[in-house]
């Protein structure tokens, strides 16, 4: 087990120094150092000294070590705007973007899960048929239309719930979180639902199919034949053995998740990591756009890494065959 | 034509009212985007013909200045948003339309050199698939939009938005082109007619091309629907995010982005119709895929 | 005279496609006395396995049970098969790989159902899982042991120890060898065997295998196209055959008398039909060279509880 730890731990360094590659590539070519750093004004000379200073001269090679070692240490120089370093900003932003991402994994896995199982039991009720078909309307709905049209109803009609930013932040010295103020939880529960909504469809849909493709097994004709209730049947037996796609792609949509926020902080002002990247975008501010993919590439890789590793926990079957095949 | 009639294909379609409602939609909407210049009674995307007097009408009411009415209303810019919807429909259709294109021809040229020849090339081109699938699809697009607004030089970035954008989608959908087409292609080039073929002296270009690229075009056909919806919400998305098409030429994304900001002044319908329409065209478009799909190919699900 | 334990009568399963119903099982009447094996031999698509699952309620939808009763010791069960289930019948599959839950260790999936049908301790449920296991001739020092760590054979023991933690008075096992290796199948039908009579349980074989049929089975019900052709007792139906189809089936058989390795072995000619497109009259009169105009037209009933075909029309007459 240890050996295919470490052959999927590799497998993840090489995805990642891909990742940082491309990171580097639009690093150094898109963007222009020398431009950034000196303004128009400055001189060829100085220009060519500065060149020289940064390393644009070296083989290209020497400049991705030089790129990943900074990365390693939280260096991906300065802002084009504002002159502030990336990482500080990054690490601002990112309690926000995190809060967010996983409440609304939690909201998509918890309630994706719970429908898919009732649907699929109970196949062709009133309730299954409304579910399924609102949830193709969910998928068709744009994220951004989502989070509007809950805005309208819920901020601008009923005027429950707030429609922009975080509420209420209290600072813990090293993370400021908004799970801990009535506004700052008020301010999470639209975001999250337009998040998490879109996934939350996938992982019922998800279940549903692996959950009916589970109950068609012989092993659940049999405990049938047995007589074992209907609770023993969907629980002891089918449960488990849908967890593996559906942690799959859980997991993988938790990445999603992440990604998306983009597009839900900005309909909702949230101020974090995506709403920062969009204005990078917008901006071209290079070095954050390139710190941002690195992030999130990171946090892909680690969650596929999570994912992998999990398997080997639920299943025994795989469990037995890796360790035949160390030994 | 008379073959068509008779066939299954279309004995299911009259069966279905779904895929019939769906399609009428997508045919109504496709048609009222390319005639929108005969339909819409004004051109949107003509500051000459914009009145800021008329701006914020609400849908039938006289405008209280110039007691102009208009039957969707209009934007803060005077804009009649009947019209407007009309020609974003037009940049929201061909963005997705290009952007689908693009990726198809891409991914089918790219999964097709993957399976026939396989080896080294294959395997660089699925790890760079993999890779890329990893991310979402709309992520991809916003990059590669933010690298080519970085690379394109700044006086030229307005004009080439769109191609931009259409580039950004097409690039970040292919790769479900070319992991369905690697792997029919692997198994048809299994099959004796391709033996045959080989045998009779054609060259791999020929075979890949007349033997082995029709017998794929069913769930290639299937997948180019989907991403088709996909395609316009990307530009909606992006659009809405004020990264995709100008302003002055709103497409459904940028007008719901203007909507968005006057939904707390009260005037919904400025948000409202290109939601709807939007809504409609994605809706559809999923729906009538979802049925090519179980009628194409029952194994896809 | 002895009461029947279980009493079919009249069952037809039914299949609803689109806009007609086609029928699968076709008003079926069939008893098990205490204590006998009853085989259920036929061709695939005879009904077999279908009559097997309605027994239990275990039939789904578009299939329905569309006419006839199913009594066990005098009482309806048609009307909630799940308060039989395990503890009076139980079932047991033909695929032993895939009969098992691949998550659960052996002995979970075991305690699970003696704790369903027994309202006893965990430590009491671990003692007669154990016990069972080694019943059935496994260790029972591998009771945590995943299904994948055994053999094909060693599952199917496995399933009949789970069969018969309930106790049940009736197993019903559908093609329960015909998936494993020749070697075991003999095996797993004597230990079947054997236990049942042990227990007086009674067991309904189904099996397309007449050598099976001979070596395991007291009586046998022979089905062709979901219905009833003939029935009785093993030896009478194997070496005097009174149905053209039971005739077919016995000589197409190979024996394993070296005297015979020369002639040829028998072949049913033609195929038996869809249930979609069953033939007017008797079911089996395309292939059958005996036919006459009679069996085009009318359906034979069952001649002396033993024979549905017009040939037997006449007390004792044969083929």
């Amino acid at each position: 087990m240890t050996f295919i730890i470490l052959n999927r731990l590799f497998q993840a360094v090489l995805v990642l120094l891909f990742v940082a590659l491309i990171s580097f590539l639009i690093f150094r070519f898109v963007g222009n150092p020398v431009e950034n750093l000196m303004g128009q004004e400055a001189t060829l000379a100085q220009r060519a000294a500065l060149e020289e200073a940064l390393g644009l001269n070296d083989p290209i090679h020497i400049q991705y070590f030089d790129f990943l070692w900074k990365a390693v240490r939280f260096d991906f120089g300065n802002s084009y705007r504002g002159a502030l370093p990336v990482a500080e900003l990054i690490a601002s932003r990112l309690p926000a973007t995190l809060e967010l991402a996983l409440t609304s994994a939690l909201f998509a896995v918890i309630f994706g899960v719970f429908m898919g199982i009732y649907t699929a039991i109970n196949r062709g009720s009133v309730i299954t048929n409304f579910i399924l078909s609102s949830s193709l309307i969910g998928v068709s709905l744009p994220t951004f239309l989502i989070g509007i049209l809950l805005i309208w109803l819920f901020s601008v009609e009923l005027n429950w719930l707030p429609s922009f930013g975080r509420g209420e932040v209290v600072d813990l010295g090293w993370w400021k979180t908004g799970f801990l103020s009535e506004s700052g939880l008020k301010s999470l529960v639209l975001p999250a639902i337009t998040l998490g909504l879109y996934q939350m469809t996938l992982i019922m849909r998800l279940t549903r199919s692996e959950m009916l493709e589970v109950l068609r097994q012989d092993y659940i004709r049999l405990a049938r034949a047995l007589g074992l209730s209907n609770k023993a049947v969907y629980f002891f037996h089918a449960l488990p053995n849908i967890l593996i796609p559906v942690i799959t792609i859980g997991g993988l949509q938790l990445g999603s998740v992440i990604a998306f926020a983009i597009i839900t902080e900005t309909v909702f002002q949230w101020p974090g990591v995506g709403l920062l990247f969009i204005n990078a975008v917008y901006f071209v501010d290079i070095p954050v756009m390139s710190a941002y993919l690195l992030l999130v590439g990171f946090a892909f890789v680690l969650i596929n890494l999570i994912v992998d590793l999990s398997y080997f926990f639920i299943d025994p079957r795989l469990r037995d065959s890796e360790l035949k095949d160390e030994a | 034509m008379e073959r068509f009639f008779r066939s299954d294909f279309f004995y299911h379609f009259r069966h279905a009212p779904v895929a019939i409602v769906s399609f009428v939609t997508i045919i109504l909407i496709i048609l009222a985007a390319i005639f929108a210049n005969f339909i819409a009674p004004t051109n949107p995307f003509d500051p000459a013909s914009l009145n800021l007097m008329n701006g914020f009408t609400p849908p039938l009411e006289a405008n209280e200045f110039t007691g102009e009415r208009f039957l969707l209303g209009t934007d803060d810019q005077g804009r009649d948003l009947f019209s407007t919807i009309l020609y974003g429909l037009r940049i929201s259709l061909f963005v997705g339309l290009m952007a689908v294109l693009l990726a198809m021809v891409m991914g089918v040229l790219l999964g097709l050199i993957a399976g026939f020849l396989g080896g080294w090339i294959d395997s660089v081109i699925m790890r760079f698939a993999d890779i890329q699938m990893t991310f979402p699809s709309i992520l991809v697009a916003m990059l590669i939009y933010g690298v080519a607004r970085g690379i394109l030089p700044p006086e030229v970035r307005y004009e080439m938005s769109i191609v931009v954008l259409i580039i950004s989608i097409g690039l970040s959908e292919w790769v479900p082109f070319a992991r369905t087409v690697r792997g029919s292609t692997l198994v048809e080039k299994e099959k004796e007619y391709v033996t045959a073929a080989k045998m009779i002296g054609l060259t791999r270009q020929q075979i890949m091309l007349r033997h082995i690229l029709p017998n794929v075009l069913s769930p290639v056909l299937v997948i180019a629907t989907i991403t088709f919806a996909l395609a316009i919400i990307a530009e909606a998305t992006l659009s809405f995010l004020g990264v995709g098409v100008p302003s002055t030429k709103p497409s459904l994304g940028t007008l719901i982005r203007i909507g968005q900001d006057f939904l707390f002044s009260g005037e919904w319908w400025i948000l409202l119709f290109p939601a709807v329409t939007l809504l409609a065209l994605a809706l559809s478009i999923n729906l009538f895929g979802d049925w090519l799909r179980d009628i194409l190919n029952p194994k896809l699900k | 005279m002895i009461e029947p334990l279980l009493e079919i009568k009249n069952l037809s399963v039914s299949l609803k496609k689109r806009d007609n119903i086609s029928v699968a099982v076709d008003d079926l009447s069939l008893n098990l006395y205490p204590g006998e094996i009853l085989g259920l031999v036929g061709e695939s698509g005879a009904g077999k396995s279908m009559t097997g699952s309605a027994i239990l309620g275990l039939i789904e939808s578009p299939l329905y049970i569309s006419a006839g009763t199913i009594s066990l010791q005098g009482r309806s069960i048609i009307e909630a098969p799940e308060n039989i289930r395990g503890s009076q019948i139980s079932m047991i599959f033909q695929d032993p790989l895939v009969s098992l839950n691949p998550l659960k260790t052996i002995g979970e999936q075991l305690i699970k159902t003696i704790k369903t049908h027994f309202n006893i301790s965990k430590a009491e449920a671990l003692d007669r899982s154990k016990k069972l296991l080694s019943d059935v001739g496994i260790d029972p020092e591998r009771i945590e042991a995943y299904p994948h760590t055994f053999s094909g054979g060693m599952r199917q023991r496995v399933v009949i120890a789970l069969a018969l933690a309930p106790e049940p008075s009736v197993i019903i096992a559908d093609e329960p060898t015909t998936a494993l290796d020749v070697s075991v199948q003999a095996q797993i039908l004597n230990l079947l065997k054997q236990l049942c009579t042990e227990r007086g349980t009674s067991i309904i074989l189904i099996t397309h295998d007449m050598g099976v049929i001979s070596e395991t089975t007291d009586r046998v019900a022979v089905l062709y196209s979901g219905r009833l052709v003939e029935i009785g007792k093993t030896s009478d139906v194997l070496q005097r055959p009174q149905h053209p189809y039971t005739a077919g089936l016995v000589a197409s058989t190979p024996n394993i008398d070296p005297s015979s390795f020369d002639k040829k072995l028998f072949q049913i000619p033609g195929a038996m039909p869809d249930i979609d497109d069953v033939p007017d009259g008797c079911a089996f009169h395309p292939r059958c060279e005996h036919a006459r105009d009679k069996c085009q037209k009318h359906r034979p009933p069952l001649f002396d509880a033993r024979v549905s075909c017009w040939l037997s029309e006449k007390p004792g007459g044969t083929l």
